[in-house]
């Protein structure tokens, strides 16, 4: 909990420093390229309107996150690399990456634990494993993954988790529904193809379901599909969207919570045989305070009030609130949307989200990308934009939120139809840049102008019982009384990937009086007094 | 005439396919003739043998019925109303009864008569609650007087603050919630006094943005209604909604409060304070005030969903599984129920 003297220091601290001023050094920085996702003015088809993720990974472990950028059809996904210099090149040709059709998700992990970081593309149709050899080249290995599938597949979020403790990356992959460009109604063809009044692209509603995968590594380079074994494919009903994959109730194994379109969400439960509980209902999760089904589109997770356990956000559709769930304790949550200052942006379509503490003042803040499905919707001349400014909040450290958005930089301000949104560190100077993919555009590089006030840690953590990647080994970090709680994550946010380093703002404090890491194995480090201002590599003992 | 004709033929086509208990068997006599050539829509051949059969039996209450369908169906509503009200409120066979009604309100309507059509609507609606027929005419008829209303008031007072107020609440039907807007501001300046006007603009402002600016503009329109009527609970409702959705929880508390000692039975404003006493753990107080809502609103989901929170922060458990028990049969209604048919649309292929 915080300390009265963190507090104070706090207080200076605000004082002195100025407010965050976000400006997009994307063209810059060299990410010129445009990512076409369907139509602009009128999408007719529901495909044309979920867009794309991004991620930030050092794929040639030099220390500095690349971007990888997926893309709609008519366009290749783009693999940037990092030159050290605020600088970015496509070398998307070079590593193989080069690529066509709808690309919808992205995640991360090192599933054959060879030391360098894999990808997994989620597409309508057949998803993409690439493996990645040596830094210096991707290679698709789908099949010989045994990951081939239903090309009516609408896959979307995904993300790797070690379910089963075995040290190797297991992979959830959400599904939206059955799409077909054949079959799928026209607009205004049915109830489900109007949107106030409109004819728009049908959908979710009237398309078909389909249910969410679970593929289990099984060490040799192979997956197998334990969807129905493990009890994920019992959940049906649901348009799937986001993942979170992470411990909700602290007992030291992967939960999976799903968000979807106009379906309650749903979060299982891991029970530690190899099988999941879906409990999203009775843990509190599932719907808004009213016990209604809103349509969840990203999603993210922090200890936003400093108790110890780990929150969750949600974004939601326009006239609907984006809520956030506090955690009770046990995995069990309460909506605590209102009483946290964040009732009050209804008008956006938001997607891409994630909780960064952009000051470093050891609160992490929460920044959402938005944009409509419906770009008909600017015809109606309301508040609802299918191009739309961003929101961010800044955390008030008291159990609330302060929505910074028009003071923030004219970044935030850019008007965009925004997707997937990703957070890392390009520079490692300790300050947090967002990543946003733009359908139609180049996608936005936010980075701020000034850098944030407090101080930071930057923490590499490196598995050897347990998955190379670390993904989801837990991590808490005291520091100047103020204690903070995160989690390694592969996936999240709307179909992206961050940056799988933990970043840690530490206010006026210039050292971690601990650092505690409970790795996946169940083994765990202490570091004690840690300096502050660096990125520190935390290696699991064998 | 030509649009009523039609519409009478529109309507007695719906009626022969849903025209159960009546006779099919080969047609022997002119009576079942009659029918069936009805139900194939040759009017005057039915209207020829059913006026034959009628003649030979005055009491054949088949012929009777159908030939006064029969002339409805063919505009000639003003011999056929007599016979359709008797067989209306006479008929022991209720199928019959109920087509002589439902030809009977579309003859009344086409005559002008809309206040007696709405009483045969009413009486439809009493005898068959489910049907979808007698639904679907009754809200025809009640558009129709709802028309006939609207004409008159603009026509005889064109002036009146109620003209703006009802052109404000028919584009909220509409979703053109500006306009809606500029209509509740005209009648507030014809009628400043007039209650009900500025809950009416601040509702519409709150439908078209929720944007800051537009939460504080719907504030100061609940206020102002408050200012003529201090005891209007849903004007205290929604200054609640806005103080909430701003973080103002306390604020808002005190107008859910209020709002509910004004108007003890308004569910909305006991789940608001419910919720909140719930995230205060003050759960002796949220409880009862929540089953009270689920007893007096058994379908109401919010209220089942509130009070199995508020049973499983409270450690009951065993209530909280329950609640959720009849959140999901609502959520999830048995096989046939509309909602239940719009949910399952999504299981099934998509058409071409």
């Amino acid at each position: 909990m915080k300390a009265p003297a963190f507090a104070a220091a706090l207080a200076l601290l605000a004082a002195a420093a100025p407010g965050p001023d976000f400006r997009d050094i994307g063209k810059q920085a060299g990410l010129t390229a445009s990512f076409p996702n369907g139509g602009a003015t009128s999408k007719a088809y529901i495909i044309e309107t979920t867009g794309s993720g991004v991620a930030f990974i050092d794929y040639d472990n030099d220390g500095y996150l690349d971007i990888f950028v997926l893309s709609g059809d008519g366009g290749t996904n783009r693999m940037y690399h990092n030159d050290h210099n605020g600088h970015f090149t496509d070398v998307t040709a070079e590593l193989g990456l080069t690529s066509s059709g709808w690309a919808e998700g992205v995640c991360a992990g090192d599933y054959d634990n060879d030391g360098y970081t894999d990808l997994f593309v989620t597409y309508w149709g057949q998803n993409r494993l690439y493996r990645n050899v040596n830094g210096k080249r991707f290679e698709d290995v789908t099949a010989k993954a045994h990951l081939t599938q239903d090309r009516v597949r609408y896959n979307t979020g995904c993300a790797f988790l070690d379910y089963d403790g075995d040290g190797h990356l297991d992979l959830f992959v959400a599904n939206y529904l059955k799409f077909d460009f054949a079959t799928t109604p026209k607009a205004g063809s049915n109830p489900y193809c109007f949107y106030r009044g409109m004819a728009v692209n049908c959908g979710p509603r009237g398309l078909p379901f389909e249910k969410n995968l679970l593929y289990h590594n099984k060490g040799d380079g192979t997956f197998e599909d334990v969807s129905e074994r493990s009890g994920i494919a019992k959940a049906e009903g649901h348009y799937s969207l986001a993942v979170l994959a992470e411990d909700v109730n602290d007992d030291g194994r992967p939960d999976i919570y799903v968000v979807g379109d106009q379906t309650a969400a749903m979060l299982f439960i891991n029970q530690g045989d190899g099988t999941f509980s879906e409990e999203a209902v009775m843990r509190g999760v599932a719907f808004d305070e009213n016990g209604r089904e809103l349509s969840g589109m990203g999603l993210a997770s922090a200890d936003y009030n400093g108790d110890g356990l780990l929150d969750i956000f949600r974004s939601d559709f326009s006239d609907e609130r984006s809520l956030l769930y506090r955690n009770a304790g046990n995995g069990q949550f309460d909506d605590v949307t209102m009483a946290a200052g964040l009732g009050h942006n209804t008008r956006f379509v938001n997607w891409g989200c994630a909780f960064l503490d952009f000051e470093n003042s050891g609160w992490k803040g929460l920044v959402i990308v938005t944009g409509h499905v419906f770009p008909e919707v600017d015809r109606q001349n309301i508040d609802i934009h299918s191009r739309d400014r961003a929101i961010l909040y800044r955390n008030t450290g008291k159990g609330a939120f302060e929505d910074i958005s028009e003071h923030a930089g004219p970044a935030i301000l850019e008007r965009h139809s925004a997707r997937g949104l990703a957070i890392g560190d390009i520079d490692n100077d300790g300050t947090l840049e967002i990543l946003a993919n733009n359908q139609n555009e180049p996608p936005s590089l936010w980075k701020q102008s000034h850098p944030a006030a407090g101080h930071w840690l930057l923490l590499k953590l490196i598995g050897s019982r347990s998955n190379r990647s670390a993904i989801g080994a837990r991590v808490v970090l005291s520091a100047g009384g103020h204690t903070q709680v995160d989690e390694v994550r592969s996936g999240g946010s709307y179909l992206s990937q961050s940056d799988l380093r933990l970043h840690f703002g530490l206010g006026s404090a210039v050292r971690a009086d601990s650092i505690a890491v409970r790795w996946p194995s169940g083994q765990k480090t202490v570091l004690r007094d840690v300096a502050a201002d660096r990125i520190l590599t935390i290696p699991e003992q064998p | 005439m030509m649009r009523d004709i039609r519409a009478a033929r529109v309507a007695m086509a719906a009626l022969m396919v849903t025209a159960v208990g009546v006779p099919l068997m080969e047609a022997q006599s002119a009576t079942e003739q009659g029918v069936i050539a009805f139900q194939q829509g040759h009017y005057l051949q039915a209207s020829r043998l059913l006026a034959d059969a009628v003649r030979a039996n005055p009491h054949d209450e088949h012929a009777r019925t159908f030939l006064a369908l029969t002339r409805a169906a063919t505009g000639h509503c003003p011999e056929a109303v007599s016979d359709l009200t008797d067989r209306f409120q006479q008929s022991g066979d209720p199928d019959l009864a109920r087509l002589a009604g439902l030809a009977l309100a579309q003859c009344l309507v086409t005559q002008g008569d809309t206040a007696k059509a709405v009483s045969i609507a009413g009486q439809l609606e009493a005898r068959y609650p489910d049907d979808a027929d007698v639904l679907y005419q009754a809200a025809r008829v009640h558009m129709r007087a709802f028309n006939d209303a609207t004409r008159r008031m603009f026509e005889k007072t064109p002036a009146s603050y109620r003209v703006n107020q009802l052109s404000g609440e028919i584009f909220e039907t509409e979703n053109k919630f500006a306009e809606a807007a500029a209509e509740y501001r005209k009648a507030i300046e014809k009628n400043p006094r007039a209650l009900n006007l500025h809950f009416r603009l601040g509702r519409a402002i709150l439908l078209e943005s929720h944007s800051p600016e537009a939460l504080a503009k719907a504030q100061k329109e609940f206020e102002a209604e408050l200012a003529l009527n201090a005891e209007d609970p849903a004007a205290e409702f929604q200054i609640g909604q806005i103080l909430d959705a701003g973080g103002r929880r306390e604020d808002a508390l005190a107008h859910f409060q209020k709002a509910l000692e004004l108007s003890p039975n308004f569910p909305e404003a006991a789940l608001a304070v419910g919720r909140i006493r719930v995230q205060d753990k003050q759960y002796a107080e949220a409880i009862p005030l929540l089953e009270r809502v689920v007893a007096a609103q058994p379908r109401n989901e919010a209220a089942h969903y509130s009070l199995m929170m508020a049973y499983r922060n409270s450690g009951q458990m065993d209530k909280a599984r329950r609640e959720q028990q009849e959140l999901q049969k609502l959520q999830h209604p048995p096989e046939g129920e509309f909602t239940d048919f719009l949910k399952r649309l999504g299981e099934k292929a998509p058409e071409k």
